[in-house]
């Protein structure tokens, strides 16, 4: 193999570095889509024989957005082998000893269950908040695309700019606010 | 699946050499006829050996044909190729008129053609003009200059405006229009 092609080799099997952002994401559905970058079904040359997985960086895990009533309903379960030792915790409490944990689980579940997939977790970073190590986040290269959008909160939004916003109508003086 | 568990040895289909195209060297080297003398499973190799074999010889004088009668065994056709192939081909209770079409197929063929898996039925040398696919290939050169994260490349960009943004666009529209109208007046 010729300098030239070996090059061409390690450009086209090089692992790339993506970050997404779980902040108001449902971590079940985003699952699926971390999951295709990790095992490198979005690419052209994707074989499940070839080794083309992805790492993914995620950030803002303590962010994440469950559905419904699933922060109360929702619960992990847990066997320690035991007799007795079966626990159900609900995610509320799951996510408040660990916010890492929910997305972690949801991505492992997402993908099929095989000898690759411990390995593949492995190529998974979960950062409750936005700091990241410095090492890590020189690496990336790409941002997933969040599937949701993430609302902005009427007290974040500077005066000016509530000010300017389109209105109907304004209140009368007297009108008290609930 | 994978490869390494199959039995048959796989290959791509291949140019056969240009063979033919100023001269034809015929591949075919060798050809041994095995058959029995008295059992009913050679009856077919006995009327080609002797009705057709040594117009096959006159007509083939690159190859060597030999004959070998064995008792009560079945009768065998093994070829012999330029490339080291040898070709093992059983013709047992074969008519005589099945075995001259296997004939011409061993005489045409270049080697094991059959004792090779095809692993797709195209091939190229040159198999993309524009280069191998990389991970930075169609990617927006944007990224190479952006630091990460970024909404800008991280929000949904595929979802519809919404009734408010929508709205709150119009609104924008017509301050501007309207701003026009006064400058004209």
């Amino acid at each position: 193999m010729s300098a030239a092609k070996r090059v061409q080799q390690w450009a086209t099997f090089a692992r790339t570095w993506h970050i997404f952002d779980c902040k108001w994401q449902d971590p079940y559905q985003s699952a699926e889509v971390i999951k295709k970058y990790l095992l490198g079904m979005h690419k052209p040359i994707y074989h499940p024989m070839n080794d083309c997985g992805d790492v993914v960086v995620c950030i803002n895990s303590r962010e994440i957005a469950l559905r419904g009533n699933d922060w109360r309903q929702r619960a992990y379960f847990h066997h320690t082998g035991y007799p007795g030792g079966a626990t159900w915790t609900l995610a509320w409490e799951v996510h408040n000893k660990d916010p890492t944990m929910i997305i972690k689980k949801a991505v492992y579940k997402a993908m099929r269950g095989n000898l690759q997939r411990r390995h593949t977790m492995q190529r998974l970073f979960i950062y409750p908040g936005e700091e990241i190590p410095e090492d890590i986040v020189q690496n990336v290269t790409n941002q997933i695309r969040q599937l949701r959008l993430v609302p902005t909160r009427l007290d974040h939004i500077d005066e000016e700019e509530v000010k300017k916003f389109p209105k109907v109508m304004d209140y009368p003086t007297d009108y008290v606010l609930k | 699946m994978s490869n390494k568990n199959l039995f048959l040895k796989s290959a791509f289909v291949r140019a056969p050499l240009q063979n033919g195209v100023g001269r034809y060297v015929c591949q075919l080297q060798r050809i041994v006829l095995k058959f029995c003398k008295s059992h009913g499973a050679s009856r077919g190799i006995r009327d080609f050996i002797e009705q057709d074999l040594v117009d096959f010889s006159r007509q083939n004088p690159g190859v060597v044909v030999y004959l070998k009668p064995r008792r009560h065994r079945g009768p065998v056709l093994v070829a012999e190729y330029l490339n080291g192939d040898r070709v093992w081909m059983s013709v047992h209770n074969k008519t005589h008129s099945e075995i001259t079409k296997w004939m011409e197929v061993l005489r045409t063929q270049q080697g094991d053609v059959a004792g090779a898996r095809l692993k797709k039925y195209q091939y190229t040398d040159y198999p993309s003009v524009q280069g191998p696919w990389t991970p930075f290939t169609f990617k927006d050169p944007e990224l190479n200059v952006a630091t990460l994260p970024d909404p800008k490349f991280g929000a949904n960009n595929r979802l519809s405006v919404s009734a408010t943004e929508k709205l709150r666009l119009m609104f924008e529209k017509q301050k501007i229009s309207e701003k026009d109208m006064k400058i004209g007046e």
